[in-house]
């Protein structure tokens, strides 16, 4: 038997190594997965860069006091290996409070397709240790719950949402008209000591894109991709203390697929939302940058960010007072690159998009940063290791 | 490097396990790099076939195959090559599935490159990812391509259309 599989193998790298370079592309094949690129990434009040990363099946936390020239030694958040999902769309997040308080969430994967339960820790000392991850999601099943997202406001409040699928019934293929996805919600007034039950903010969502959540000046805010009608697959933001989910975009892409590929929301310091995110809509195709007024809720005409020849995508959007930093992802075909863009004025006007950095091999998305002194953009990539590239200020 | 190798040799180890002797047919998962899209075109030559590409982490996927593998039971040999654009770690799950639908004996591959978006790329330029995804190319091979669900009517239509 062992001789066989051995010879089976011999044979089936032989069989395989056809055309060329499959040898090696076979070596490399499963390590998008176990490399786990995908990291969460914050700043502190004191300018400090704090990271979470998957390293062999734990979530750690480290940070930088120097400018990101070193890292502290990682902190484990969850004691033992387990499935902490970090893709793409389903990455750690990380908050940090004025008050030194470090809050987590991230996507426990349950060993079958798309189950996983919603985790939060956080760490009353600073970072040194973490309390034990509760679950958030309130339903327990081994289902989808999935495509967390975080916010703080840095006086207690923690929100987390993420998408859903406690109301599906029918698991088989007959299908129903409405997704059985929603958008859920967990509160939490004293700092993540406690969460209030979970809150179901919108039912038919989109069921594979992430979600994102921004703290205004009126509350926590959501964005995610929803389903309008049968299957358009446009945009929607709700104030998850007020409630009723409003449209934001009208891109009209009616599609029965996955898009795995969301969307960013950003609230200002003069209480404008930011919003980025991508579509293949009748209306329009590509990444796109859109304001919209904290007073009268009137919304900027859609900006396209990036080559859509060269597959801009994967947006993402931070906002600090009136500066606005967006960032997105380029792919050639071979190589991948970053990019940026940042505003001075709350997204009145745009300085010029710069191209950061490339990457030879693997890259995460981009995770822009922000805060009074600084507009980063942190960015993981299997061949260069993770890289921390600030911007260029210059006034547009 | 050494622990993607070992990966890497437990993939093939597992398939081998499962697939015998039947290593260089069709009829088990097979890595698709670079040049797959080439020899899958290369076997259907002058014929038409459909391109599916899908993954476990999709929601619609799971319809999309049940389908075609209703279509399958029908008509055994459609002229179909079936990719997921999952990674060859996910290779049991991937056999579960198609074995559920009925596709396990077709010609099916698994994305195998550290880079999953250059095969992405390389298959359509303007591809994004969105799943599942679908070309169905004619005799000569001229394509059109479709995201979301292909529907039973338009797809047993392109059938008859080309011959099948």
């Amino acid at each position: 038997m062992v001789l066989r599989t051995l010879l089976c193998c011999a044979l089936a790298g032989f069989a395989w190594a056809a055309p060329v370079q499959a040898a090696e592309h076979a070596a490399r094949g499963p390590a998008a997965k176990s490399a786990s690129l995908a990291v969460g990434a914050a700043l502190d009040a004191r300018g400090r860069l704090w990271l979470a990363r998957v390293e062999q099946g734990r979530l750690q936390v480290s940070f930088s006091q120097d400018g990101d020239a070193s890292f502290s030694a990682p902190v484990a958040v969850t004691a033992a290996p387990g499935i902490v999902v970090a893709d793409g769309e389903n990455r750690p997040k990380i908050a940090v409070a004025d008050n030194g308080s470090v809050h987590l969430t991230w996507l426990q994967g349950l060993g079958k397709p798309m189950a996983g339960h919603i985790r939060y820790a956080r760490s009353t000392d600073g970072g040194r240790s973490f309390a034990p991850p509760i679950i958030v999601n309130d339903d327990r099943q081994e289902i989808s719950h999935r495509f967390d997202s975080l916010a703080i406001d840095g006086k207690g409040g923690v929100a987390v949402v993420w998408l859903d699928a406690r109301e599906r019934k029918d698991r088989g293929a007959k299908g129903s008209p409405e997704t059985q996805v929603g958008l859920y919600a967990a509160l939490s007034t004293d700092g993540g000591a406690r969460f209030a039950p979970n809150r179901k903010i919108a039912a038919h969502t989109c069921q594979c894109c992430r979600t994102g959540l921004a703290w205004s000046a009126d509350g926590p805010v959501a964005f995610w991709r929803h389903v309008y009608g049968r299957n358009v697959r446009d945009f929607a933001v709700a104030n998850l203390k007020e409630g009723a989910p409003r449209r934001v975009t009208d891109d009209d892409w009616r599609i029965d697929a996955c898009p795995h590929h969301g969307g960013g929301i950003a609230a200002d310091g003069q209480g404008d939302l930011h919003i980025v995110w991508f579509t293949q809509g009748a209306r329009r195709q590509g990444i796109f940058y859109r304001r919209i007024s904290g007073t009268d809720f009137a919304m900027g005409e859609p900006m396209r960010l990036g080559d859509p020849a060269r597959q801009a995508g994967h947006p993402a959007v931070v906002a600090q007072g009136a500066r606005v930093l967006l960032s997105w992802r380029e792919f050639d075909g071979r190589h991948f690159s970053a990019w940026a863009m940042l505003s001075i004025d709350a997204g009145r006007s745009w300085g010029p998009a710069q191209r950061l950095a490339d990457a030879a091999q693997a890259a995460d998305y981009t995770v822009p940063l922000i805060d009074a002194r600084r507009a980063l953009v942190v960015w993981n990539t299997a061949a260069e290791g993770l890289r921390v590239l600030p911007l260029s200020e210059d006034t547009p | 490097m050494k622990r993607l190798l070992v990966v890497w040799a437990v993939f093939a180890m597992t398939v081998c396990l499962a697939g015998g002797a039947n290593v260089a047919g069709a009829a088990e998962l097979r890595p698709f790099t670079a040049g797959s899209l080439a020899a899958i075109q290369a076997h259907f030559a002058g014929k038409p076939f459909i391109l599916t590409l899908w993954s476990l982490e999709c929601h619609h996927c799971a319809k999309e195959l049940q389908l075609l593998g209703r279509l399958v039971r029908e008509k055994r040999n459609l002229p179909l090559a079936i990719v997921s654009t999952d990674s060859p770690a996910d290779v049991q799950a991937l056999r579960a599935a198609l074995k559920r639908h009925g596709l396990a004996h077709l010609d099916t591959w698994i994305f195998a490159d550290a880079v999953p978006e250059r095969l992405r790329f390389a298959i359509d330029p303007v591809w994004h990812g969105e799943l599942p995804r679908s070309y169905l190319y004619d005799a000569a091979h001229r394509r059109e391509a479709h995201s979301g669900l292909l529907g039973e009517a338009r797809l047993k239509a392109w059938l008859k259309q080309n011959g099948n």
